[in-house]
């Protein structure tokens, strides 16, 4: 008998709209079950099931059976018993899951002393036992600390430990790392695979990075809306997707293709065939996986070539893939702008003051340059100072020493008066991250690039500037006429680029432009931004926190980490052969199938 | 009638028979199972009346409310008065539409004074920050420790009165709610991505806060401001019933209830319950309405 077993799971909102269309699943003992899908798939709803949490008022079909015993319909004590003891649950932002005013060790026992009446001093014993379970460095001082001072990292451990109080037998993830650091990230999941060998319990996890995925879990369910769409042995999906979702899923995701060339939308064959040769290799270790990735490339390149026109899943015209890298290279090169690159930064330092506290450096003594045409890549996690860096180069902060001149033209700090501001304009645009934010509200799409292009009209008429803008990024008339809230992500990530073309900018600044966005909408835009690259000769500067994003737009790229760039070179060669040994950390951290999390236990 | 000096305040505003009490700051709160789309509905055809009824009262008033009858005193309801009459044989009725213009005109622009004062001094204090927004601060806290009656009395012992004072001074006086609320959301809206996408584009600060900020808070500002509206009314009505606000022989609701004191001694209640009726009926109603526009601006946003 299965631990959890999900059989024709539907779910219909009070409205009629279905959500769940006969979702299978099953999760046996000791095994990892990944529940992959983009958002709106239906992922969170279906796992959820298994707690008995869904939407309220909402009519479920079929069967949710934790060992045997049906959740659907449980209500009460019966179902307050199965949270206690049978099924527990990692949520996503583990700040947003606890309470702020409570200590950690009142948040770890309070379920055990007034749920399963144990005494103070027995939770307490567990708590630690626990804690020291999810390698917490100083369980004695954490459970007498309050949520603010530990980190995202730290604090998701604390809430695995939670979870873990009652012993449960079957432990549900949704997205446990997406608020997190890519190297915590990797930590957490290494964490989780012991911690499920440790202890046979079955896991369900929940994610939206097939990368993740492969790197934890032994089988998988892909999802999309409210179907399932392909299941199966992870590892073998990955290897030979069989559904054309999949298909587009897996080469849509950076992390999968870290060792591929940097061309943007290969043909669904040419990355399988890298992928499959890694995957053969078994468990490889990293000089193996960096030996083997020239091959790799090249065989995908090959199979570009052949297999791109028979292949319906690749909705691009195919020419374009291999137009925009010779461009760059072509641009990086040539003629006069050789000399002065477009953009320089020297020696840029920027401290915040903190009260109370000493001043956080949050960029230091950072110099670099970027040829007209090219573009470049900033990596790091939070906190290394990429976006403050962003954010001296569009002029909305002042560095603190250091000069920053585009197109030989001083550019440091924010600007002031009126024409000194529109020549900065003319000089840096940006993408900011979240395009939910980052467009205002109450202004009509096509208005809001209206707007920017006539500010900087020059002779222009901004209306159609602004119409061939918008029709170049692809929105539809009827999508321009819109207000943001009606757009998808992706189309608003659309529009704020048009926005920022409408000035004719010299350098576009792209800041975590897609980490909001879903995978194959972030593939789409990120093609975008190099056929934009290949048509006006953009020069860009890319920041992420994603290897494989970059991997796939940027020719140079730098790393940050606390403020300090610790290393520089061309994009291929930096990620193949990592010299220093945070670039190496940030490499291994990368989630993908070969990156043996899985043996960590 | 006597118009009751200072000193005797506490005691009518013990009789005073509206049930709501001037501290403006506690907020009416309709029960849950109250809120709906019925009351609702209720609440804009109570308030539709009223308003139809201030606008029109010289065509559809059936006397003219000055016209005394004393052969007439507290007559009772009839197919010539439909309310009755009060002490001076007015006809109730026409008395109480054309009471409703002042009632509602008052109100009408303490809420706008003050919705347009508030906002401006909000946007300057969020937006400029410092020590701008530091003065501003501590000037609405200033404000905020008179109510806003005492600063209309005020008002009327220095400018003498009449409505004009009054409504100056509550403009004065419920700016600072209003402000108060813009300026949190504006803090919260300067936070946003979009402001500093203006600011990349080239767009100059005062031009962002003014046309996109400013526009981007009004909704929820503006449905804020519909609540002061009851709280406005009922004071000013307490202010006329005290014989400070409108001056006879003009009608309006607190100064009828005022002069009908000295009938409900001896028994004579409708002169003084009809309009105290009518003010909590139009607050009620303002408040329902103002909820519900805040609630469903408030969903938007969200």
């Amino acid at each position: 008998m299965s631990l959890l077993e999900i059989s024709q799971l539907t779910l219909d909102l009070p409205g009629g709209k279905r959500l769940l269309h006969g979702i299978d699943l099953s999760v046996e003992p000791g095994r990892t079950v990944g529940l992959v899908g983009e958002s709106g798939s239906g992922k969170s709803l279906t796992a959820r099931t298994a707690l008995g949490l869904f939407p309220e008022r909402a009519v479920l079909g079929g069967s949710v059976r934790v060992d045997g015993v049906e959740v659907l319909g449980l209500a009460g004590p019966a179902l307050r018993a199965l949270r206690r003891r049978d099924v527990a649950m990692v949520f996503q932002d583990p700040r947003a899951g606890i309470n702020p005013v409570r200590t950690l060790g009142d948040h770890l026992t309070e379920a055990l002393r007034l749920g399963e009446g144990v005494s103070g001093e027995a939770a307490r014993k567990r708590a630690m036992e626990l804690m020291e379970a999810v390698r917490l460095p100083r369980p004695e001082k954490h459970f007498h600390q309050y949520p603010h001072e530990l980190s995202g990292g730290q604090l998701q451990r604390i809430m695995i430990a939670g979870a873990l109080m009652g012993n449960p037998r079957l432990l549900v993830c949704d997205e446990p790392t997406t608020a997190l650091d890519v190297t915590t990230q990797a930590e957490i999941v290494r964490l989780l695979a012991t911690l499920r060998d440790e202890r046979g319990m079955g896991m369900l996890f929940i994610t939206h990075d097939l990368g993740l995925a492969g790197a934890l879990c032994d089988d998988v369910v892909v999802l999309a809306g409210g179907r399932v769409q392909e299941r199966g042995d992870m590892a073998a999906v990955l290897a030979a997707p069989a559904a054309e979702y999949t298909r587009r899923l897996v080469a849509a995701t950076p992390s999968l293709h870290l060792d591929d060339a940097p061309v943007v939308s290969l043909p669904d064959a040419g990355r399988l065939a890298g992928a499959g040769g890694r995957h053969e290799a078994g468990p490889a270790t990293g000089g193996a996986a960096a030996g083997e990735a020239p091959d790799g490339a090249a065989s995908a390149e090959a199979t570009a070539g052949t297999r791109a026109g028979d292949d319906a899943v690749v909705p691009a015209e195919p020419a374009v893939p291999s137009a925009p890298a010779a461009g760059a290279t072509a641009g990086t090169g040539a003629g006069d702008d050789a000399v002065v690159p477009l953009l320089r930064v020297d020696g840029v330092s920027r401290t915040y003051a903190v009260r109370g506290k000493d001043p956080v450096t949050a960029v230091a003594d950072a110099s670099f340059a970027i040829p007209r045409g090219a573009a470049l890549g900033v990596v790091g996690e939070s906190g290394s100072g990429k976006s403050t860096l962003a954010r001296m180069v569009v002029g909305l902060e002042t560095p603190d020493r250091g000069t920053i001149t585009v197109a030989g033209k001083d550019r440091t700090g924010t600007p002031r008066g009126r024409e000194e501001r529109l020549a900065h304009a003319r000089s840096v645009q940006m993408v900011f991250q979240d395009p939910y934010l980052s467009l205002d509200p109450r202004i009509p799409v096509h208005r809001a690039v209206r707007d920017a292009a006539a500010l900087h009209a020059e002779g222009r008429d901004p209306a159609k500037v602004a119409t061939e803008l918008l029709d170049r990024v692809g929105l539809t008339v009827e999508q321009q006429a819109a207000r943001p809230r009606t757009l998808s992500g992706g189309q608003r990530q659309r529009v704020a680029m048009a926005r920022a073309l409408a000035v004719q900018p010299e350098l576009l600044v792209m800041d975590e432009a897609t980490s909001a966005l879903d995978v194959s909408v972030q593939a789409q835009v990120l093609e975008l931004v190099t056929q934009l690259r290949a048509e006006r000769g953009l020069t860009v500067l890319f920041i992420s926190h994603d290897l494989g994003v970059v991997r796939r737009v940027c020719d140079e790229t730098l790393v940050l980490r606390r403020g300090e760039i610790v290393e520089a070179g061309p994009t291929a060669a930096l990620l193949d052969h990592p010299a220093h040994e945070y670039t190496r950390l940030l490499l291994d951290s990368v989630p993908r199938p070969d990156a043996g999390w899985r043996l960590a236990g | 009638m006597t118009a009751p000096v200072i000193s005797n305040v506490p005691e009518p505003s013990s009789v005073e028979p509206t049930a709501h009490r001037p501290a403006p700051r506690v907020r009416w709160r309709t029960p849950r199972w109250m809120r709906g789309t019925v009351l609702v509905w209720i609440a804009a055809v109570v308030l539709v009346a009223a308003v139809l009824a201030a606008v029109f009262a010289p065509w559809l008033a059936p006397n003219d409310p000055d016209r005394i009858d004393l052969m007439n005193q507290y007559a009772s309801p009839s197919a010539a008065h439909w309310f009755g009459t009060d002490s001076l044989g007015r006809d109730l009725l026409s008395r109480m539409m054309h009471g409703a213009r002042t009632a509602l005109l008052g109100p009408l622009l303490v809420v706008i004074g003050s919705t347009i004062l508030g906002m401006l001094l909000g946007l300057l204090a969020a937006w400029r920050g410092g020590w701008v927004d530091a003065v501003l601060a501590r000037l609405f806290d200033l404000l905020f420790a008179f109510p806003a009656l005492l600063l209309a009395i005020l008002a009327v012992a220095l400018f003498g009165k009449g409505l004009v004072a009054p409504v100056i001074a509550m403009a004065i006086a419920y700016a600072p709610i209003v402000a108060r609320l813009t300026r949190q959301l504006v803090l919260a809206e300067k936070q946003r991505a979009y402001v500093s996408a203006y600011r990349v584009q080239g767009f100059g600060g005062g031009w962002i806060a003014l046309n996109r900020v400013l526009p981007n808070v009004t909704p929820v500002v503006g449905a804020q401001s519909t609540l002061n509206f009851g709280y406005v009314l009922a004071e000013l009505a307490g202010l006329s019933f005290l014989g400070l606000g409108v001056q006879a022989p003009q009608s309006d609701w607190g100064s009828m209830i005022n002069e009908a004191q000295v009938g409900l001694l001896s028994g004579h209640y409708l002169p003084a319950i009809i309009p105290a009726v009518a003010v909590v009926l139009v607050v009620v109603a303002v408040n329902i309405l103002g909820e519900e526009f805040a609630e469903r601006i408030g969903g938007n946003k969200a």
